[in-house]
């Protein structure tokens, strides 16, 4: 079995636990560390094709996207976790189902 | 013996990022996230993709861990402030509702295991080899640069990560938005009284700005680039601020966007200049595309970093 | 590809909107607006000028950095591309100039926003570059952009409702990103390329290919709101402010159709089968009843009015099961496909024109009561007539009566049904039109009923009402150029195209 495909299996669990703990996680925090692991399970994926081709150095356009990608994901978590505190500051709530 | 190594670092990654979903406390979730995000660094190094390696230890696990760990400071105040009323009442409430709850979140669990099985079957029918390898490369004298993925992010695909760089920025107008741009006038953090975390700062700055300069010089040939040094400069800002030096908040409002905005503003500039003379939007002469592609990366770097600052300012007041 | 004749207009489009966004970061507060006010004139103008363009040479690209795909990226402008991005500069300068008086009116009182004209320009950015996007990577970062831009409008309010809802859209949206982006991996994978135009000639059928599909579509119809993923937007878009609740109704949630349309007709033909566009199309069906049988119980003219996007977003899925066609059947001697098309199109516009029309009267209603409850709008003819009038013309087109364009929508889903044989869906449409006819004339109804008390709406100036009626009557208008629209659109490679299945089985169409 070849590294990549450790990788590219690794990635997809990875993919499935954080869109697990999306949908089963109740605090905000969790949430949003959920969609980071779902990123990083799709980005891994990528990285992992990238080492198929077993040249010299392995394919760039896939790092390249996963940088841009992770950059992207970064700032749209940082955003969720400011939307998240500032819900906090005004009511308390941490979930989306508590009516405080 | 690498293949245990790999075994081992996925295993490793799997059982981390589940602590981090199943971990009942917040605070060991968001510590096992660190540690998550350096083994999937690790992860990355095996697989020879170093810049992404820096990127997600520096970003993704660094500078998202740090927003986490403030955000956690908030979150479990207000906790232990009304501890014992929040201990007891609800969760009694939680554990009925839990048992109500139990048969859609099998049902979800049963969609998931399928969702698992399903998707690792198309990932084992990945075909071995394809990918876009040896034309990345056999193009790269024309690139300006010797190393394959900046040359990707900054002259093949340049108009992506030229977006990017617009995207943080967007972050940024969007977290002002969610928290009332007043608040971010308001003084920050109090300044440290910790006379060693203040020299320990100093010490650091300029080693942070010299590697920040180093990988971004070198990400022309080797692993590095615009990203990478731009965490290392935001790492100076953040750094300021935690000692007390709220930088970022008092220099001059002109000053404080120019920087934020210099990276994708000089990026369109440079790519809107030689559109004019007949070229495409992002096409550069092969003469001077190395140059050119210094700057623009000089310039991406410093609006990246202020951004990241000024997201780190603004989230921990 | 390369062989259209390249034009700067694509890029133009993308670093305009791009420019003017810096630029307001950089003038002080009281002067942006200004900014806003003539940037958006001047992207709608850049948008006519591209669109004759189109006309006069048909498609055309920009390669962009002089890199051919698959290494670099493509921009291509073709007629489909060229109506989505007009309806985009139409229905923006309109909310642009709404948006203008709002902030003026409502000045004295709260504050003026500043955040929403530079944000809104990087909106007006992606939503431009999505749909010129030819590059499956390009269109994640896209609709990120669009995503992130559209919460941060969502919660410029500030309130306790608008964050909320904020951060559950953007949740959704991350999690169909993340699908969609997994998706891309796969396909990546499998072929080495992300250019649309040589993953159409490279892709293979087969378990990667299919999931990769079916990944991708889910992702996309978290993001659009379809029918079992439409929990987020009532409550987003109700509790943003008027103009962005019009900019999302109208033109957020088409992005996501658009990409799902390109790249269901030209990526995954492979793929598809009967069974999947009829899921689809199910899932629509049940947008359309669930949406409109919940906007008839609303009590707020915002949520009632949100509800009723979900419904008619279910529309918007109907036409895909209409597209997929049998082995062997020709898609010229499909007669039922350009209906179809001609339906998704016409809904497209003729919803965005109705729904920012309904929310920007929205908006009208709360400066006026400073508040949306609906058994108040009494005596709204007497008080209010022109926004009376612009929410009878909107609330028309949305049932489908004619000669309004959701009339042409929704008359020619029903002939594109019956012509494919796929008749199932009529009682869906039909029950549809009938469920938001109970709610438009339950809003007129009120309207027309005389008050007791006397006029209890404050003044609103003028232009605001002007800028809502004149959208309204957009989506009558639009019925006028149809013709010419439908010919134009003809140009476009993929308009009309049926998606050739290559699965046998089930019944397609007059098999």
């Amino acid at each position: 079995m070849e590294t990549y495909k450790i990788y590219s299996i690794t990635s997809v669990v990875l993919f499935a636990i954080g869109l697990g703990g999306l949908f089963l996680a109740k605090h905000f925090l969790r949430k949003i560390i959920a969609t980071i692991i779902m990123g990083g399970g799709v980005f891994l994926c990528l990285v992992s094709f990238a080492d198929r081709d077993s040249l010299s150095y392995a394919d760039p356009v896939p790092h390249a996207l996963v940088i841009t990608g992770i950059v992207v994901a970064v700032t749209a978590a940082a955003f969720a976790l400011s939307l998240a505190r500032r819900i906090h500051k005004f009511s308390g709530e941490e979930t989306f189902t508590d009516e405080k | 013996m690498d293949i245990l190594i790999d075994i081992l670092l996925a295993l490793l990654s799997v059982y981390l990022a589940f602590r981090c979903m199943l971990a009942p406390k917040l605070s060991k979730a968001v510590f096992v996230f660190f540690a998550f995000g350096l083994t999937l660094a690790l992860a990355w190094i095996r697989l020879g993709a170093v810049d992404v390696a820096i990127a997600e230890a520096a970003i993704a696990s660094g500078f998202m861990g740090v927003l986490l760990l403030d955000s956690l400071r908030d979150f479990s105040l207000t906790f232990s402030k009304n501890h014992n009323v929040i201990e007891v009442k609800p969760n009694n409430s939680v554990e009925v509702k839990n048992r109500s709850e139990l048969f859609p979140k099998i049902g979800l669990g049963i969609g998931l295991l399928l969702f698992l099985l399903i998707s690792l079957e198309a990932v084992w029918n990945i075909p071995e080899g394809g990918g876009l390898t040896a034309l990345a490369g056999s193009k790269i004298s024309e690139s300006g640069v010797e190393h394959p993925v900046t040359a990707v992010l900054l002259n093949y695909r340049a108009y992506d990560t030229w977006l990017e760089i617009g995207v943080i920025l967007m972050g940024l107008l969007a977290i002002f938005a969610a928290g009332g741009i007043k608040q971010y006038r308001k003084a920050g953090i109090t300044p440290s009284q910790d006379p060693i975390l203040r020299q320990a700062i100093l010490i650091f700055i300029p080693v942070l700005f010299l590697f920040g300069a180093f990988l971004l010089y070198f990400g022309k040939m080797g692993p590095g680039g615009a990203f990478q040094a731009a965490v290392m400069w935001g790492a100076i800002g953040i750094l300021l601020h935690l000692g007390g030096w709220p930088v970022f908040t008092e220099i001059p409002r002109r000053l404080r966007l120019l920087m934020l905005t210099a990276g994708l503003g000089f990026f369109l500039f440079l790519g809107l200049i030689f559109m004019t003379t007949g070229g495409a939007l992002f096409e550069y002469p092969p003469a001077y595309a190395g140059l050119l592609i210094l700057m623009i990366e000089t310039f991406g770097a410093v609006s990246i970093a202020a951004a990241l600052t000024a997201i780190f300012a603004f989230l921990t007041k | 590809m390369i062989n259209f004749p390249t034009s700067s207009f694509p890029a133009l489009l993308v670093a305009l909107p791009i420019f003017l966004a810096i630029l307001s970061l950089i003038f002080r507060i009281n002067r942006r607006a200004i900014i806003g006010l003539w940037g958006s004139f001047l992207i709608g103008i850049l948008a006519l000028v591209s669109f004759i363009e189109v006309i006069q040479k048909g498609t055309v690209i920009h390669i962009l950095g002089g890199w051919e795909p698959p290494l670099g990226i493509l921009l291509r402008m073709d007629p489909l591309s060229a109506v989505f991005i007009g309806l985009t500069a139409t229905i923006g300068v309109f909310i642009s100039l709404y948006t203008w008086w709002y902030f003026r009116a409502r000045e004295a009182s709260k504050g003026r926003f500043p955040l929403f004209w530079p944000l809104w320009f990087f909106l007006w950015a992606g939503l431009n570059g999505l749909f010129l996007s030819n590059d499956l990577f390009n269109l994640y970062v896209t609709i990120e952009i669009i995503t992130i831009c559209a919460v941060g409008l969502a919660v410029l309010s500030g309130e306790k409702n608008a964050l909320k809802s904020g951060l559950r859209y953007l949740l959704a949206a991350i999690a169909g990103s993340m699908a969609y982006l997994f998706g891309v991996a796969l396909i990546y994978g499998s072929t080495g390329t992300l250019d649309l135009e040589h993953l159409s000639e490279v892709l293979k059928p087969g378990k990667t290919t299919n999931f990769a599909l079916i990944i991708i579509t889910l992702g996309l119809m978290i993001k659009k709101a379809a029918f079992p993923f439409h929990f987020w937007l009532p409550p987003a878009h109700s509790a943003a402010l008027a103009p962005v609740s019009a900019l999302l109704s109208a033109l957020v949630v088409k992005g996501a159709f658009y990409m799902m349309l390109r790249l269901w007709t030209e990526v995954f033909e492979v793929s598809l089968t009967f069974a999947a566009g009829q899921l689809i199309g199910i899932a629509g069906a049940a947008a359309v009843l669930w949406g409109s049988w919940q906007a008839l119980l609303q009590t707020n003219f915002k949520l009632l009015v949100a509800h009723s996007s979900v419904a008619q977003m279910g529309y918007l899925l109907m036409m895909f099961p209409l597209l997929i066609i049998a082995p062997g059947i020709s898609s010229d001697s499909a007669n039922w496909l350009s209906p179809a098309w001609t339906a998704g199109i016409f809904q497209v516009i003729s919803h965005a024109f109705a729904k920012s029309s309904l929310f920007l009267s929205a908006g009208i209603i709360i400066m006026a009561l400073g508040h949306d409850r609906i058994e108040s709008l009494r005596d709204l003819v007497a008080w209010m007539p022109m926004t009376a009038m612009a929410i009878g013309i909107a609330g028309v087109s949305l049932i489908g009566l004619p000669p309004s364009g959701g009339f042409m929508a929704k008359w020619m889903l029903l002939k594109g049904v019956f012509l494919s044989g796929q008749w199932w869906w009529a009682p869906a449409i039909l029950l549809g039109s009938l469920l938001t006819a109970g709610y438009v004339f339950m809003l007129l109804r009120l309207a027309f009923a005389p008050s007791r008390e006397i006029n209890h709406f404050r003044s609103v100036p003028k232009s605001l009402q002007i800028c809502a009626l004149i959208l309204a009557l957009g989506s009558f208008l639009i019925v006028i150029p149809a013709e010419n629209l439908i010919q134009f659109l003809e140009g476009s490679e993929s308009f009309g195209s049926g998606i050739q299945s290559i699965v046998k089985g089930g019944r397609y169409g007059n098999e």
